[in-house]
């Protein structure tokens, strides 16, 4: 087992280093970063001094030298925007995505099963029908003009709710959050629902096609053979049956969900790590991107060890099968 | 009864009364706002994002209109003892906002810190680098000695922005993020900034100047256009700046919203690429590039402007939001030469110019532009390929790439027909003229952002005299002998300035300026 999680650790250092130079190259050829940092009567003096002072008077071996020589002492470059770590700009803005990517994911799980349960027990019905055309929409709908559809519905028309930013932040447990207060409650609403309303529809999916996989199947007839509750049968038998793929599926989704915010990000205006990166591509801050794509690249190996860990705890087929 | 019914009456007079004084004495303001500042430290950073944030709580020696002339601020007068040394006062009755006064040491220390702000991005190092020494005479009077003649030397130094020498020294960027040293003279100041979300401002009760009309003022930073304009219509904030020109006509009819437009001093221009002896995408009908570069030949630079129509490019293609040009900065600033106007398009006389050059075919040519910097700039570019092809060359094709891209190739010299932009943010024509038009120079540090590699003696010349005259007034007429040479000379082809909106509800007014600024203390509360 030990051996199993040192060999996955060394090859994350390999994808993070191969990660590193395939952006730093692919960032490094899309533009010069002078270009647009500069104003446009910046004399030649000025832009001199800029590339030195960045670093960018030297050729790209070296300036990725520079970077992977500060990053193996844990520091992943200053921001030429900000002149910050880039780190810790990205440390600030991601417990708001993290935020809005939990609420859309608790949205799904609470909206998405039941309904989904609903419609494959009334296969076929008026609501079945329903349910599953709306999913179609959810599903189809560009996130963009939806965005703007909720906004300008419940901002606008109807004045429900905020439609920029992130209101009043409290703190639960040390962590800053929206959660902590009524005002940034209201304001996460909107991009929350946004976020969500494609996974909605594929939890629904998911369960719908579960339960008429499972309705059929032997032990359901004898659980009514037993005579229990349908209900009984439903919540217990039927649900703890098809929660397994669900649940993986989601887990899967999540991260999906924290790439999609950058598009629900822009319209609310939400602070998070989606505009900045969107923000930093659109003005070259190299420093910011490649943190950040290795800090998404390390979430992801990190999420993956696990998932692999607990596998081969819970199923010692993939131990033994693994050299 | 009749006294119920009178102190009825009475009461909601009295609240009617009440809710008009609140309304006009609306202490506070929401202003959505397009971009947003990388850092506080008003030194930080030349950028117009930083520059109008500073704007708020700090001040300059001089002070910017809404037309971009300078007029005294902090500096009340000055005056030449020769032409290297100059005596500048400054007022006496300013406070910063920790209520210590601004004197002369404070100025010093501001000039001296300008190009010493570490990894800046965009410094202003320009702006004092002919300054050679500076000495404090007394506490609100100093000398300041250039290195050589500078007649612009106050239109440089007072685009500084001043701080305090107590609250500055020794501190960091992130003392300025945190408020903890954004300690500025400005009418507003500094209470707290949420990147990426809001800034939050309160009113300086012993701002020596005209008090702003609101007490705390929230920026919120809302950077899609859809989402802003929302925003405003949901009444979640109460002014927005850079309006999509395709939502004005709907904002304008909708009653109780108002719309605020500028010319402003951004020129939008086709430029032609003469650096070398081809020009990428200038072709024969062979598909061959075309040796010598038909753009060195102003004939043919001429011609393409005849074949531009300006303002059926501005009428249709930007919904109006667009002032057609022949000339490098708008009608207000110095420089500008009333006689050279846009001429309607002639393709007939473009086309006997062709022949004239040696192409009575035409050529080949293929129009690049950016497609996500101003407003229309793709759909300019797809319009001119048209307008070009009416008026006999073929067109190859139209290749729009996002700004990031397109700059850095564009300065490479690999576009051979694009467009791009250039703002204004000075009083007159003078670094417009230099950064785009003067003869390209690393050593001599000139024309740097001249891509397309202009280079006319004469031009060089007339420039040089107008930037070495101290009298204003001789100094604008010889801008506007320069800027006529190379218009002569069709050096670029202008376009037109854009049109730039704000929008606000009923009951705010706003001064709407050229250099596309969003300042708190010009929204005001309409009278």
């Amino acid at each position: 087992m030990t051996a199993f999680v040192i060999r996955r650790l060394l090859q994350a250092m390999v994808v993070l280093f191969v990660t590193s130079v395939i952006v730093f190259t692919g960032v490094y050829a899309i533009g010069d970063p002078l270009e647009i940092l500069l104003p446009a009567d910046a004399t030649m003096a000025e832009r001199a001094q800029v590339a030195r002072s960045l670093g960018l008077d030297q050729p790209l071996i070296v300036q990725y030298g520079r970077f992977l020589m500060n990053a193996l002492s844990g520091n992943l470059g200053t921001s030429f925007v900000y002149n910050r770590p880039s780190i810790s700009i990205i440390l600030d803005r991601l417990p708001a995505t993290l935020e809005l990517a939990f609420s859309a994911l608790v949205l799904a799980i609470i909206i998405g099963i039941p309904l989904g349960l609903w419609s494959g027990l009334r296969r076929g019905s008026a609501v079945d029908e329903t349910i599953m055309t709306g999913s179609i929409l959810g599903f189809s709908l560009p996130n963009f003009w939806q965005g703007m559809m909720l906004i300008m519905i419940f901002s606008v028309y109807l004045g429900w709710l905020p439609s920029t930013g992130r209101g009043q932040t409290g703190t639960i447990l040390g962590i800053e959050t929206s959660f902590a207060t009524w005002d940034g409650i209201r304001h996460l609403i909107l991009p929350a629902i946004n976020l969500s309303l494609a996974k909605i529809s594929l939890v629904i999916r998911l369960t719908r096609t579960g339960v008429q996989e499972t309705m059929p199947l032997d032990f359901i007839k004898f659980a009514r053979a037993r005579g229990l509750s349908s209900r009984r049968i439903v919540t217990v038998h039927v649900l703890k049956n098809i929660l397994i793929p669900i649940i993986t599926v989601i887990g899967v989704e999540f991260g999906s969900l924290i790439a999609f915010a950058v598009v629900t990000e822009t319209i609310f205006s939400w602070p998070g790590v989606g505009k900045l990166i969107i923000d930093s591509i659109k003005v070259l801050d190299r420093p910011v991107v490649v943190a950040y794509i290795l800090v998404v690249v390390t979430m992801f190996i990190t999420i993956n060890l696990i998932v692999d860990i607990l596998y081969s705890i819970l199923d010692p087929r993939i131990r033994s099968k693994a050299p | 009864m009749t006294i119920m019914k009178k102190w009825g009456t009475a009461a909601i007079a009295a609240a009617l009364l009440s809710s008009t004084a609140f309304t006009a004495m609306a202490a506070d303001v929401v202003i959505g706002r397009a971009n947003e500042p990388s850092a506080i430290d008003p030194q930080f950073s030349r950028t117009g994002n930083n520059q109008m944030t500073a704007d708020n709580m700090f001040e300059t020696l001089l002070r910017t209109d809404e037309n971009l002339q300078m007029h005294p601020h902090l500096a009340t007068e000055w005056q030449n003892l020769d032409p290297l040394t100059w005596e500048i006062s400054i007022r006496k009755d300013v406070t910063f906002h920790d209520g210590s006064p601004f004197t002369v040491d404070d100025v010093i220390y501001s000039l001296e810190r300008t190009d010493e702000v570490p990894n800046s991005p965009a410094p202003f190092t320009d702006m004092v680098s002919s300054v050679d020494k500076l000495e404090k005479i007394d506490d609100h009077k100093f000398r300041l000695i250039t290195k050589a003649p500078n007649p612009a030397l106050m239109e440089q130094i007072g685009r500084v922005f001043m701080v305090s020498k107590k609250a500055t020294e020794n501190a960091t960027l992130e003392d300025f993020n945190s408020g903890k040293a954004a300690i500025g003279t400005g009418p507003y100041k500094f209470v707290e900034w949420r990147p990426a979300e809001s800034l939050k401002l309160t009113a300086y009760d012993n701002y020596w100047g005209k008090k702003p009309d609101f007490e705390n003022v929230e920026f919120r930073f809302i950077a899609n256009d859809a989402a802003r304009t929302a925003a405003l219509l949901s009444g979640s904030v109460d002014i927005i700046d850079s309006v999509s020109p395709s939502d004005v006509p709907r904002l304008e009819s909708s009653g109780n919203l108002k719309v605020f437009p500028v010319e402003s001093g951004r020129l939008v221009y086709l430029a032609l690429n003469m650096r070398d002896d081809t020009a990428p995408g200038v072709v024969d009908a062979s598909g061959k590039l075309i040796e010598p570069n038909p753009f060195r030949d102003a004939k043919v630079r001429k011609a393409i402007s005849k074949m531009i129509d300006r303002q059926l490019l501005v009428d249709r293609v930007l919904n109006g939001a667009g002032v057609p040009s022949a000339q490098i900065v708008p009608s207000v600033l110095g420089g500008y030469v009333e006689d050279l106007q846009p001429e309607p398009a002639n393709p007939a006389e473009a086309k006997a110019l062709l022949a004239e050059a040696g192409f009575p075919e035409g050529f080949g040519i293929t129009i690049y532009s950016s497609n996500d910097r101003f407003p229309g700039d793709g759909d300019i570019a797809q319009a001119l390929g048209q307008l070009l092809a009416r008026g006999g060359l073929k067109v190859n094709g139209v290749q729009t790439q996002p700004y990031n891209v397109y700059s850095a190739a564009a300065t490479k010299g690999e576009y051979g027909a694009y467009i791009f932009s250039l703002g204004s943010s000075t009083p007159n024509a003078e670094a417009n003229l230099r950064s785009l038009l003067q003869t390209y120079s690393k050593e001599a540090g000139t024309g740097g952002f001249n891509r397309m590699r202009y280079s006319n003696a004469d031009f060089d010349a007339a420039l040089n005299e107008a930037i070495e005259e101290f009298d204003q007034e001789k100094r604008m007429e010889k801008l506007q002998a320069a800027t006529r040479i190379a218009m002569e000379d069709q050096a670029i082809v202008p376009l037109y300035f854009q049109k730039i909106y704000w929008a606000a509800r009923e009951g705010i007014d706003f001064t709407p300026n050229l250099s596309e600024r969003t300042v708190a203390s010009d929204v005001r509360i309409a009278k």
